[in-house]
């Protein structure tokens, strides 16, 4: 990429030590979420549990983010032959449907319809910042603290000041991290075991791979550490990428394992801004002929991109670390992303199809 | 507390512990009875803590299982599934029988507890429940004499270093 130097005198000092991409974004790849057109979006959760033991629950996330910038919530309704009510989490605001079944019940189910309002989202980070935006000091500390999963001190933070060093802006040090996640956040094949599933462990083990919920997560603790607000965004896909990524997308109705979780920064003068690394690594995995090296246009141009944007595509349940899930004695989840059960006082496996099903579509409405 | 490990670069051996103090747990089992560390002073004691997603975990599984049958209780192993839902590894061990307790950390917190940063990671524990060795990554046990491992146990840092280890990196999941 050709970058001169009025263009990186337009773009201030925070883009100075930006990677030389090495190549421009093809003419046909045209990657750029803009604001502007809202669709309505159905999203339907059916949940079997095939093999009661005793008492049964279950707690199915329910939209719970509402911005009027790119996401509003429409609602939700379900059925049931239990009894089911709408819990809160008490710390981020996280809505699920949790549903109670007696002991006797052999074949507990529930259906839940959730409707929402999306739209692209994109900032232009360009622009001068407008001086008005900012954070509470009560916010900022809410989200620049350190979760179970999400470790600030220690590695990561001896980590976060090393990608950091030298750069004095918030957007500056953000741009650095992102860069050296999208960099760095590939299977490393001389990595010697697996972390326990907390970010300091994948910089310790040096197994920096993994899905979105690794990823963003590492994305966000290293954020956080360098005392930036940031926040691991959890929600689904419920329809293709109109900009041709399939990998991106849902690729049809059925989207029971098309959870993703996306990143938010707070820039002051910017408010949250949209941000996904993992999405970019995704896209190099993933995008046909797939395992695409990060110079291939299509990577070239989701890393762009998603520093600032993401397309409306997808639906956000919540903003929430280490839930506790009300009724349960059992742990507590690191996220709320797949719906969760337990039976006889066990947490059931959310990966085990045959006890525990669940089938989740989504589809676009007619305009109104 | 025991002194965090970083994972060393070199190939895994079972490196000395220089702790003093002594490590401790109370876990629950697969099948939802309470086990106590301490139940195991007296015998040298391998505490192995897994995780049924990570592939190498689950290719040395049986290898312990081998180790346990062939120390005819002069070592006990304990293994510590981390951070798994119950059912999961119940199902797991319907395929992959083990001769030996496997314990449910449930929410990381043993794991946390002894520093325990990738998986997997085993101890040796003497008959006094001190870690005296300890692997952070798979291993060679289908190398070790099981008597050679109960002794070694009580023996000076070093005792087991000369043992080859496996080292099937690439495999990590």
């Amino acid at each position: 990429m050709h970058v001169n130097r009025r263009d990186v005198l337009k773009a201030g000092a925070a883009l100075t030590f930006a990677v030389e991409l090495p190549a421009l974004a093809r003419a046909d790849i045209n990657f750029a979420p803009s604001p502007g057109t809202w669709r309505n979006f159905q999203m339907t959760t059916r949940l079997e549990i095939s093999k009661p033991a005793g008492v049964t629950q279950a707690w199915i996330p329910l939209p719970s983010v509402d911005e009027k910038a790119w996401i509003k919530r429409l609602g939700s309704t379900w059925s049931t032959n239990g009894k089911a009510a709408v819990a809160r989490d008490p710390h981020y605001g996280a809505e699920m449907l949790h549903v109670a079944w007696a002991a006797g019940e052999q074949a507990p189910v529930v259906e839940v319809v959730s409707r929402i309002a999306t739209q692209d989202r994109a900032v232009d980070l360009a622009k001068p910042a407008d001086r008005s935006m900012t954070l509470s000091a009560a916010e900022r500390g809410f989200n620049t603290a350190g979760t179970a999963l999400i470790p600030v001190d220690g590695i990561v933070k001896e980590t976060s000041d090393k990608i950091t060093a030298g750069r004095t802006t918030e957007i500056g040090k953000v741009r650095a991290i992102y860069e050296w996640v999208v960099d760095n956040s590939f299977r490393d094949a001389k990595v010697r075991g697996c972390g326990i599933g907390d970010i300091a462990s994948m910089l310790k083990t040096g197994n920096l791979g993994g899905k979105c919920a690794d990823i963003n997560a590492l994305f966000v603790g290293l954020v956080r550490a360098a005392g930036i607000p940031a926040r691991d965004v959890y929600g689904i896909r419920i329809a293709p990428s109109k900009f041709g990524y399939k990998s991106l997308g849902a690729s049809s109705e059925v989207v029971t394992k098309a959870q993703h979780c996306r990143a938010e920064v707070f820039l002051t003068g910017y408010g949250w801004v949209a941000t996904d690394p993992a999405d970019v690594r995704k896209v190099a995995l993933e995008e046909p002929p797939t395992n695409l090296a990060l110079d291939d246009p299509k990577v070239v141009a989701a890393r762009k991109t998603l520093f600032g944007a993401w397309e409306g595509n997808w639906l956000a349940y919540n903003v929430a670390h280490d839930l506790t899930l009300p009724g349960s004695s059992g742990p507590q989840v690191g996220f709320l992303m797949y719906p969760q059960g337990e039976s006889g006082g066990a947490r059931l496996d959310c990966l085990d199809a045959d006890a525990f099903k669940y089938v989740i579509t989504a589809k676009q409405l007619p305009t109104t | 507390m025991l002194a965090p490990w970083h994972a060393p670069a070199a190939a895994a051996e079972l490196q000395p512990v220089a702790a003093t103090k002594q490590l401790t747990f109370t876990l629950p089992d697969v099948a939802g009875a309470a086990v106590a560390l301490e139940s195991a002073r007296g015998r040298a004691v391998l505490v192995h803590f897994f995780a049924t997603w990570c592939e190498p975990c689950r290719e040395e599984l049986p290898a312990l299982s081998r180790l346990a049958l062939r120390a005819h209780g002069a070592v006990n192993v304990l293994a510590i599934a981390v951070a798994e839902p119950d059912r999961r590894v119940q199902k797991f061990l319907e395929t992959t029988p083990v001769d030996f307790p496997v314990l449910l950390d449930r929410d990381r917190a043993v794991a946390k507890a002894w520093h325990v940063v990738s998986l997997p990671t085993s101890f040796v524990l003497d008959t006094d429940l001190n870690a005296k060795f300890v692997v952070e990554s798979d291993y060679a046990w289908e190398a070790v004499d099981a008597g050679t491992l109960a002794s070694a146990s009580a023996m000076a840092a070093g005792g087991l270093t000369a043992i080859k280890p496996i080292n099937k990196r690439d495999s990590g999941g």
